[in-house]
This record gives structure tokens, sequence and C-alpha cells, in this order.
């Protein structure tokens, strides 16, 4: 699991049938101390998370198909929470 | 799952059997600077697997790891990308 700030969303028509009916959000993964960490991911949402929304975001493809009821779904990272607040010992934010 | 764009095809002549007679595409992914200011993405081009059609220059979510082999349960496959999704739109902030 990994904190990350939703940067954008995203629409796709054609893709695999087990994302049918998921809200496809951009997430931008975060260091502790708040700098973008890596490329962004698309994440499926079932949340609401919003645009800058602080969000943990997951990456266990099991726990995805679990919450997609699918065998075979190609998605791997899910908003699995909205943060309210986080703080992080030495982390200067 | 990242988000790539589309910039060629790759042909194999000989490949492991479980692979054979797929579609395989050159996506380059996306940096959250490149995405921002709709610049060309600066990622390290890879192979992906593609069974919907996804053309030069489309903007595709590429699932990668474990997860690019699960649509094809219960057969394994020895591949790590596969296009999920063609996007049709990209919003970020």
């Amino acid at each position: 699991m990994q904190l990350a700030t939703i940067v954008g969303q995203a629409t796709a028509t054609v893709k695999h049938a087990s994302m049918a009916g998921w809200k496809l959000l951009i997430a931008q993964p975060l260091t502790v101390d708040g700098k973008p960490d890596g490329e962004p991911q698309l994440v499926i949402d079932n949340l609401g998370a919003g645009l800058d929304d602080r969000v943990i975001i997951c990456n266990d493809g099991a726990g995805t198909r679990k919450l997609m009821n699918s065998k075979n779904s190609p998605v791997r990272w899910f908003v699995m929470g909205i943060c309210d607040r986080s703080e992080a010992k030495n982390a200067h934010r | 799952m990242r988000i790539a764009e589309v910039i060629g095809t790759v042909t194999l002549s000989r490949c492991h059997p479980s692979i054979a007679g797929y579609r395989w595409i050159i996506g380059v992914p996306y940096s959250l600077k490149a995405l921002k200011d709709d610049s060309v993405p600066d990622g390290e081009d890879i192979v992906i697997l593609d069974e919907s059609g996804a053309g030069i220059g489309q903007k595709i979510g590429v699932s990668e790891g474990v997860e690019a082999m699960m649509p094809f349960q219960p057969e394994r496959k020895p591949i790590d990308a596969y296009n999920a999704c063609i996007l049709d739109a990209v919003q970020v902030k």
C-alpha cells in the first residue's frame, strides 16, 4: 500500500471486460515527504475519491480481483482509503 | 497500470508456443510531467501484448507484472505487459 494523490481521471470504452463500470482515476504515488514517486498509475476506485485527494492505493492483485469479483482481471492498483490527515515523524511537510 | 503511448508494433519470427499469434505493440510510459503538459512520453519503451487493436499514437493502460497474465487464466503465459484498456480521454490537473 502506498500514499498517493489523485491527479486526474481517465475513461476507456475498449477495455478488459472486468473493468466495465469501474471508475478509473490517475494516482501519483508519493514518497513519505510528499514528492512524486515513479510514474502515475491508473487505479480503480469505488470510494469516490476526488481530484487532489490524498489516498492510499494498494497493489495486491488478488485483493483487486476479489474486489472486482473477477478471476482474470488485469487491474492491479485500487483506492483502498481516502486519508483525512497523514503525518510522518521526520518528514518536513 | 501505467499510461503509455503506442509508438509501434513488433512481429515475432520465433517465440514461445504459448504466446504465438498475438499482436505486440511498443508503448512508452508517461511520467507525471509529460502527462501534465501533454508532451511526448519520456519513460522506457516496453513491448506489450495487445488484444484490443490499439493504434499508433493512442494512449493505453498497461497492466504489468503477474496481472498481465491474469486474463489468460488458468493458462500461463510468459508475459509481463498487457494492454488492459485503450484510453478515450485523459484529464490531468
